[in-house]
């Protein structure tokens, strides 16, 4: 096999042309690992394939489907971008392939999705929509601009210069705000001084999801710009997916590694459960909860740092120079579960389906708002799945999580509790969040 | 959408219309490559369709009505649980319709008569954890955890555990067949009665025929559900450990215990085998193949070809590790016991026991045959022989010698001579013969290996496991049987007389190497007029 050039740019559907075609269908992307296993019940980590059933909407389809419509055999058609897009992008079929085969899933779902804008066939009417909204008032539910900090109370008081800026994002700034405010707190508790970018602009989570990368680009120049104006050490975000944006997508499509942002990005749940572990934050007060902690995607499996690689690859698939596959091993997995476990009186359950192995909540990565229906029934899953292990409280660290939960959980009428980790921490410190 | 429109609507009735499709591009997620088993090889392109239809039954029921509308319409249909068996497993004629199983995942367990009863779409590592909740285990066939239980029960099924509990044929017991023309079929005492406990029932014993000795993927209709025995284990959990991909089971050192040995010579494992046998004594044991252990210590495809390029002809020849699994199963003293046995036997024979760390990464719950394609990206067992052991070396290093001439394209392997163990406390033997290549370069030279291991094994006289559906019926048939071609297609027209039920198998190979014209040189067998197929 002659050598041929090959990179990680997701902008080119050929460099992953060979993962495409490698798939064998063991569905290790569908199935929870089976070492981990845990019966009939809750046994797939894949809500696309898990609720649509056909082959085809799990990654061994859409691998398939892949090579088809590059090599042209295959033409858009409503089912093919419903198959590329009633997805989460959520990584479980990611780690699950690099269990055993190494092949970039996440990264070729991400790249035809963008071959589907590139087309002229993507994304999906609502996603265009917000698209929309985006540029307009710079947030995703195109609400006023102005009203970005409307969140912030008399008695937060965030810095005008300090080491950590705190990147709020859409959902804590406009829908819920709670998860804002109590993050503020715990940095006020803490004796953290933080600032607020003077014009925050949203993240362009869902633009890169849905494949238009070249907005999803200049909003990532424009705000990686921003931060850097403010000589920011650490931006600390709350929201898991803003999180995977800052870390990992910005340096992707800016063909860049993390590590050259120029600071650093951290999630509020590894910044508090360094601030306990160091003794710097007290969790004291005591709260009677049987809790499970939901992994957010973007946290977990979906955080790995990024390194750009490009290289050559030759006769039995083998890259030099070497790769270093991002498999989901080092995600954001312990720091949530020691700080909830620190808590008095928390009692953390797991979930039969956790870590790496998570079921996603439906809502991330535009999921929801083409797809409302999916949205709700993974949610559903979910819940379904945190009352199986009789806990009082379903907690995630995201606040895309939350929403979802919180709104199928009411319509369910079910007694689940729905809490953001900043909402649990902050109790836990006390309800004002002043510096004890 | 070659079904016909009254077609389609007959089978809609039956499952509703979220659970059928002919759309192009659900039908192209079907398709069989251009990876997986078998990967980039002739059989895959010559032989495999995308299919026209798709159909996912719920029930027996269901599936019966759909088999006999397939009968009514004289639509060809193909049986498929998961999909994992490469081009074997998917259709082989245009329009067929796949009738996909994974819907079907009922599941009962009786753990007072030990048994589970499971449908067509219940994989392994489900099954085996709903067992091991009740202290009980089944063995997971080296196809692996995400395979359909049915479908390896029906197939292959085997792994090192199978040294004591034997081999799936004694393992099926009341069984639901749905034969080619719709008739439901049961067997065993679920034929009497509403019970599946027991494998034998009145009449003829299909399982024979369902099975064949590794199975007709799929040509003889399409079991719906299936009871399975279960077995006593040990009463301690394994433990799942580790982040992805680094996860496996702890043990319970007091009560399971894997053992490497390194041994002398390929002669000293297979004595060792023998007298763990006559002794009675292990739960599993396998000669370990080095391509398992390089990949087991290779982080990557990259690492793994590092670490394979220090590989010689010597060392592969010089490497004979043995791995041998004990289970407390009755108490820790029993495992006291046969590991004190064990050494006395390893001991004589010159073997040392090396440090062996007490996980499980590979065999209880997950059998991960997926890692198998790392390496080349392509994958096939050419042919897996259950002989005895006396048997089982000579055929590996024959093959091993036979290789050499198909290497390239074959990954090359220093002469390995492939992995043999011991089956059923030893009175049957088994070898196994793995081969990898670059699916990327041409593989006509692993089509051709491929046939001539069979013309190999007629030669020397050597047993195959892999006849109809595997290698030319017309080839094997006359070779084995001497008659057994001609049984097999009588059967198959007596209860699939519309040739409906997955065509053209068992004369699928022999359509293939009609087609591949780069096997024509090796043809040196009669074959009658085949099948013409769209």
């Amino acid at each position: 096999m002659p050598k041929s050039k090959v990179s990680l740019d997701v902008t080119k559907i050929e460099n992953f042309i060979f993962d495409m075609s490698m798939c064998i269908k063991c569905k290790g992307c569908t199935w929870v690992d089976h070492i981990y296993m845990p019966g009939m019940k809750y046994s797939t980590r894949c809500p696309s394939a898990t609720k649509y059933l056909f082959d085809s909407y799990g990654a061994y389809g859409k691998m398939r489907i892949g090579v088809a419509l590059v090599e042209g055999r295959l033409d858009y058609s409503d089912e093919l971008l419903k198959i590329l897009y009633a997805c989460t992008l959520c990584g479980a079929c990611d780690v699950g392939c690099k269990r055993n085969l190494d092949l970039e899933i996440e990264l070729t779902l991400e790249a035809l999705r963008i071959k589907a804008v590139k087309d002229g066939k993507g994304p999906m009417p609502e996603h265009k929509k917000i698209a929309q909204k985006i540029a307009k008032q710079h947030n995703f539910f195109g609400s006023p601009h102005a009203n970005r900090k409307k969140w912030l109370t008399k008695e937060i008081k965030p810095s005008p210069k300090a080491d950590v800026l705190y990147f709020v994002g859409c959902s804590a700034s406009y829908t819920h705000p709670e998860i804002a405010r109590a993050t503020a707190k715990i940095l006020n508790a803490s004796g953290t001084p933080f600032m607020l970018l003077p014009d925050e602009w949203c993240c362009g989570n869902t633009l890169y999801s849905v494949g238009m990368i070249d907005e999803a680009q200049k909003l990532a120049k424009r705000n990686i710009e921003a931060v850097k104006k403010t000589g920011a050490k650490t931006l600390l975000t709350s929201c898991a997916e803003g999180y995977r944006m800052w870390k990992v997508d910005y340096p992707k499509i800016l063909n860049m590694s993390t590590d050259d942002l120029g600071f650093k990005v951290v999630h509020l749940t590894e910044y508090v459960d360094e601030l306990v572990k160091k003794g710097t934050l007290k969790l004291a007060k005591r709260i009677d909860l049987r809790l499970t902690y939901h992994d957010p995607c973007s946290l977990s499996r979906l955080s790995e740092p990024w390194v750009p690689w490009k290289g050559e690859r030759g006769l039995w698939g083998v890259v030099s120079p070497p790769l270093e596959r991002r498999r989901g091993t080092n995600g954001i997995y312990q720091p949530p579960r020691d700080v909830l476990q620190s808590i008095p009186g928390v009692k953390l359950v797991e979930m039969p389906r956790m870590r790496e192995n998570a079921f996603c909540c439906g809502a991330g990565r535009g999921t929801k708002e083409a797809f409302p229906d999916f949205a709700s029934w993974a949610a559903e899953q979910r819940l379904v799945e945190a009352k199986e292990v009789s806990a009082e409280a379903i907690v995630s660290a995201c606040p895309w999580c939350k929403d979802n939960f919180t709104k199928v959980a009411s319509n369910n009428g079910g007694n689940l509790k729905v809490l953001d980790f900043s909402e649990l921490v902050l109790s836990s410190i006390g309800s004002t969040g002043k510096r004890r | 959408m070659a079904i016909s429109k009254e077609a389609y609507k007959v089978l809609e009735s039956i499952v509703g219309s979220e659970y059928i499709s002919a759309d192009p591009t659900i039908c192209e997620g079907y398709r069989s490559g251009p990876g997986g088993y078998e990967s980039g090889l002739g059989y895959e392109r010559v032989m495999t369709r995308i299919p026209g239809c798709v159909i996912m039954p719920r029930t027996t029921e269901e599936t019966q009505k759909i088999v006999k509308a397939c009968n009514r319409y004289k639509i060809p249909y193909v049986p498929y649980s998961t999909g994992f068996y490469g081009p074997r497993s998917h259709p082989h004629v245009s329009d067929a319709l796949l009738i996909d199983l994974k819907r079907m995942d009922d599941f009962e367990i009786d753990d007072k008569h030990l048994y589970a009863v499971v449908g067509s779409g219940v994989i392994y590592s489900q099954l085996q954890e709903e067992a091991m909740k009740r202290g009980l285990y089944i063995v997971i066939g080296g196809g692996g955890s995400q395979v359909s239980a049915i479908a390896n029960m029906l197939g292959d099924g085997w792994s090192p555990l199978s040294y004591r509990v034997g081999l799936p044929h004694r393992r099926i017991l009341g069984t639901e067949l749905i034969l080619p023309d719709g008739e439901l079929v049961r067997l065993g005492s679920l034929a009497l009665q509403d019970d599946y406990s027991w494998s034998e029932g009145p009449g003829p014993d299909l399982r024979g025929l369902l099975r064949g000795f590794t199975g007709h993927r799929g040509f003889l209709g399409i079991v719906t559900k299936m009871a399975i025995k279960l077995l006593p284990f040990q009463p301690e959990r394994l433990v799942p450990s580790g982040i992805s991909p680094h996860t496996s089971l702890q043990l319970p050192v007091n009560r399971v215990r894997w053992i490497n040995f390194t041994m002398p010579s390929k002669d000293a494992m297979r004595q060792a085998m023998v007298e763990m046998a006559n002794t009675e004594i292990g739960a599993g044991i396998t000669k370990v193949p080095i391509f398992w252990r390089v990949i087991a210590r290779a982080k990557s495809k990259e690492e793994f070809w590092e670490l394979w390029s220090k590989e010689t002809e010597e060392t592969i020849k010089n490497f004979h590790v043995l791995r041998v699994l004990l289970i407390g199963f009755t108490s820790e003293e029993q495992l006291e016991y046969e590991e004190r046995v064990l050494m006395d036997i390893i001991a004589p024979l010159g073997g040392e026991a090396r440090r062996t760390r007490p996980t499980d990464e590979s065999w209880f719950k997950n059998a991960d045959s997926a890692g198998m394609w790392l390496m080349c990206g392509g994958y096939v067992s050419v042919d897996y022989v259950i002989e005895t052991l006396e048997h089982s070396i000579p055929h590996g290093e024959n093959y091993a010698k036979l290789k050499r001439n198909y290497t390239p394209p074959l990954m090359p392997d220093y002469g390995d001579p492939g992995w043999f163990q011991s089956f059923e406390l030893g009175h049957q033997g088994y070898s196994e013969f793995l081969v990898y290549w670059d699916p990327d370069e041409n593989t006509d030279g692993v089509d051709q290996f491929y046939l001539e291991t069979s013309k190999e094994n007629i030669r020397k006289r050597f047993y195959t496991s892999l006849l109809g559906s595997h290698q030319p019926l017309y080839l094997t048939g006359p070779a084995y049987g001497p008659n057994y071609h001609k049984w097999l297609l009588k059967i198959k027209d007596e209860f699939d007389p519309q040739f409906i039920c997955h065509p053209p198998v068992p004369l699928n190979h022999d359509v293939f190497v009609e087609r591949a014209k780069w096997l024509h040189p090796q043809k040196d067998w009669k074959s009658p007029e085949l099948p013409k197929l769209s």
